[in-house]
């Protein structure tokens, strides 16, 4: 048996606002020195894959210079190891763009069959999770399936945000549910993790693609497959989150706070990797305090650390305060300034004695986006300069290289729910 | 001008004690993830010079885990590269095919010199902590064109005892080097940095100085003799050589410093070592780190101040530290208190046990010169059982379990 994984890195992610404005989602940086797409692919490592497609189209910069070669996750191979495929022209100058998941993976058939693989393992590079893929293939081979679909069990009241699957006793397939109003459908919740025979698979892709043109795995190829074909789902009980808004980014940020927390890092018999920069260890002034955090190579703390996840190379000044919040790569806090919960991208330069996160409103969403920021985070974008002694309420969003004639029009306040 | 650099990291160093029981000087973890050779290695490949020799001999095998095929450094190339050369033998039967010293070591590598179709050597030592660009020496080299240039350093004159001392005519022409003097007039050190015409190297080393062990010792004094024209090259930048026990913890700790002589924050010069795929720095509810470094993967739920965390190390809760080492993945156990150490790789120390206790200094016994400031060593994968007071200068070999220690306390100046 042959697997080729194809992880499905293409979208947008737009509710997570300008954290994947500048790339895509599964390049956004997780948990200090990691990014979301690290932890898919070592699942693939750890779980003895090395045959792996990154399917790439929306803004794809970040993550190719991220996944490079494969070096990393030992997947720079003679024979396999990482390919990235992006959309590409077809004869006479025809562009064709990737219209949904599995019209992606139909384009690049071709590499499944140059691999000569047999079973074809389709995944997110959106997820935080760690899974052994090698145990969801056995099972698909021992029920000598068509297709599985990992599940795992929702709350049966959020039964409603999720593909659901019925099955029976033996885990077979009997229906799916997209998004069901009712609650009798089980809480069985997809996890958009699917394995496929090669043979079945290329067969459904060419049938439906051209009634569907816009293709989607979970829109038209798994119920099609649940009506004629074996499947089955193979329940998966450990930890798995999608952050997919700022809100469960922010609140998956500080779980990792958590001594026991589910998401292991330390665990030597699964390691993440990452590739990681040539930086030296955190250095820690005299008169810092940390309390609580997550901090990468190559950080300086000069100030107070509470409760925090910080990438590498952050630079926090003396006497300020850094609280609750996510401060991504280079970014500097100058002296006296106060983050509190604040989700804070690449290259910031926050101003001394600015406030973010300033105020008790938490609860005035976004007026521009209040279906993506209303839990109380603000969120600033790469490289945008915070001028000093500005105070930023909650649920503010700052636009990626901002400058600092941008507040000129706030005169030092800028409410909660604003955007710059 | 093409040039090679053959980098010294052959000899044992006894007065690093437990430190190098498992490992040559130049891969002692200096800085929490580095090693002290990155330093050679990361100046090298920052000048520009990207094909180097290592020359191992004593306990090479962590050095040779470091540095592998040379990936951190770039130095895995088609062309050039590293390559860590050891002692062999060259005929059947053949005894005496250790290398005797650094002039030695070289000699049998001459072969491989002749084969880089380089004119220059650059000739290096393994176990110093500086941050140099080369490219001014060679240039300076060039520009005399002389047979060889030594790199020096002002010392005070109480130091002169420890190393060549170089007196030098105002073009910088060498007129004078002795070899560790007590008293001397030239105030100039050799910093053990060589540059040689490749040709004349391997003239003198298979001519006139066939015999020549050391470079200090025998080869620059014997082609100042024999009139061949060598220059001194001035350096005035951060260099420290860390060959006791004192110095390489006063090196470790200055790093500590909020503006520290060797800065290795600076990102036009980075120091390359191999590191560990590890997670971040993390610390507990209740850990209170002040004044220290935090390596990736290290876990810290205690008190830690003015000190260094190794990569993977974990320092459980009620734990304290001060002014110490902890090396890679080693335990602090809950509740123990580690003052003034050096606690090697993997090393364990009980719960509850204290490690540098009381204000008796009593020099260690075994070492006396060389132990006597208040430094405990832990050796590499030691153990401290749960509950146990160990004094001041003290020694615990690498491996020694829990169980080996004698019943009570462990007094100062004692060696297990």
């Amino acid at each position: 048996m042959k697997v080729v994984a194809m992880v499905m890195a293409g979208g947008a992610g737009t509710r997570l606002t300008v954290l994947s404005e500048k790339r895509a989602k599964p390049s956004v940086p997780f948990a200090g020195k990691y990014r979301i797409i690290d932890f898919t692919l070592s699942n693939c490592v750890n779980s003895n894959i090395y045959n792996i497609a990154v399917l790439t189209q929306y803004r794809p910069h970040s993550l190719n210079e991220h996944i490079g070669i494969g070096k990393p996750w030992d997947l720079d191979r003679a024979a396999g190891g990482v390919r990235l495929l992006q959309p590409y022209q077809v004869g006479g100058g025809t562009q064709v763009w990737y219209r949904g998941t599995a019209d992606a993976v139909l384009q690049n058939f071709d590499y499944v069959r140059e691999m000569r693989a047999d079973r074809v393992l389709v995944l997110g590079g959106d997820h935080i999770y760690k899974m052994d893929y090698a145990k969801m293939l056995r099972f698909h081979e021992d029920n000598r399936a068509d297709m599985t679909v990992a599940v795992m069990e929702v709350p049966i009241e959020e039964t409603d945000r999720f593909g659901i699957m019925s099955v029976d006793d033996e885990m077979r397939i009997s229906a799916f549910h997209e998004k069901p109003k009712e609650r009798d459908k089980g809480n069985l919740a997809s996890m958009g993790i699917y394995i496929f025979n090669t043979d079945v698979l290329e067969q459904r892709l060419l049938a439906s693609s051209e009634e569907h043109p816009e293709l989607d795995f979970g829109k038209h190829v798994i119920p099609e497959m649940i009506r004629d074909y074996r499947t089955f789902a193979y329940r998966f009980d450990g930890y798995w989150v999608d952050v997919g808004t700022v809100d469960s980014y922010w609140q998956t940020s500080m779980e990792l706070l958590d001594p026991d927390s589910p998401l292991n890092l330390y665990d030597k018999s699964w390691p993440v990797w990452t590739r990681s920069q040539e930086r030296p260890p955190v250095k820690l002034g005299p008169q810092a305090r940390v309390h609580n955090s997550l901090l990468s190579n190559g950080c300086v703390i000069r100030g107070q650390v509470e409760r925090s996840v910080l990438s590498p190379g952050v630079y926090v000044s003396p006497g300020a305060v850094v609280r609750e919040s996510v401060v991504m790569n280079d970014a500097w806090i100058g002296p006296g300034a106060v983050l509190n919960r604040v989700v804070v991208d690449k290259e910031v330069v926050v101003g001394s004695g600015a406030l973010l996160g300033f105020g008790g409103d938490f609860d005035v969403a976004n007026k521009l986006g209040p279906d993506k920021l209303w839990a109380g985070i603000t969120i600033v974008g790469k490289g945008a300069h915070i001028p000093p002694n500005v105070r930023i309420g909650r649920n503010v969003l700052i636009n990626a290289a901002v400058e600092e004639e941008a507040f000129a029009a706030f005169d030092g306040f800028v409410p909660s729910g604003e955007t710059v | 001008m093409r040039v090679m650099a053959m980098i010294m990291a052959g000899g044992p160093s006894p007065a690093l004690s437990v430190l190098t029981a498992e490992r040559a000087e130049p891969s002692i973890p200096f800085g929490g993830k580095y090693r002290i050779i990155d330093f050679s290695l990361s100046n090298l490949v920052n000048s520009g010079i990207f094909n180097v020799a290592v020359l191992t001999q004593y306990k090479p095998r962590s050095l040779n885990d470091h540095i592998g095929n040379g990936k951190p450094w770039d130095l895995d190339r088609a062309i050039g590269g590293v390559r860590l050369l050891q002692p062999y033998v060259s005929g059947e039967g053949e005894s005496g095919a250790w290398q005797r010293g650094t002039a030695d070591a070289v000699r049998f590598n001459l072969d491989y010199v002749a084969e880089q179709s380089v004119d220059t050597v650059l000739l290096l030592a393994g176990d110093h902590i500086y941050k140099m660009d080369y490219r001014p020496l060679l240039r300076f080299h060039e520009s005399t064109g002389s047979d060889c240039t030594i790199a020096v350093r002002s010392v005070s004159p109480h130091e002169t005892y420890r190393f060549g001392m170089v007196g030098a005519d105002s073009s910088g022409r060498v007129t004078r080097f002795e070899e560790k003097p007590r008293r001397t007039l030239s105030r100039m050190a050799s910093m053990g940095i060589y540059v040689f015409k490749g040709q004349a190297l391997v003239d003198w080393l298979t001519g006139p100085g066939a015999g020549d062990v050391d470079f200090g010792r025998h080869v620059v004094p014997g082609m100042l003799k024999a009139s061949q024209s060598i220059y001194a090259y001035s350096y005035e930048g951060y260099w420290m050589d860390a060959g006791t026990v004192q110095a390489y913890w006063e090196a470790n700790m200055a790093l500590l410093a909020e503006t520290p002589a060797l800065d290795m924050y600076d990102p036009d010069w980075v120091i390359h070592t191999r590191s560990e795929q590890l997670a971040p720095a993390f610390t507990g509810p209740e850990a209170i780190v002040e004044g220290s470094l935090l390596c990736d993967g290290c876990r810290v739920f205690g008190r830690v101040a003015r000190s260094i965390i190794g990569p993977g190390a974990v320092v459980e809760e009620g734990a304290e530290i001060n002014d110490s080492i902890i090396m890679n993945s080693a335990v602090i156990g809950a509740g123990a208190r580690v003052e003034r150490s050096i606690i090697d790789k993997r090393a364990v120390v009980g719960e509850g046990s204290v490690v540098g206790w009381g204000d008796d200094n009593t020099p260690n016994r075994a070492m006396p010169n060389h132990l006597n400031t208040g430094l405990t060593l832990l050796g590499k994968r030691a153990q401290v059982p749960a509950g146990v007071k160990v004094g001041r200068n003290v020694i615990v070999r690498p491996r020694v379990s829990a169980s080996a220690y004698p019943p009570g306390d462990v007094a100062s100046g004692e060696t297990l």
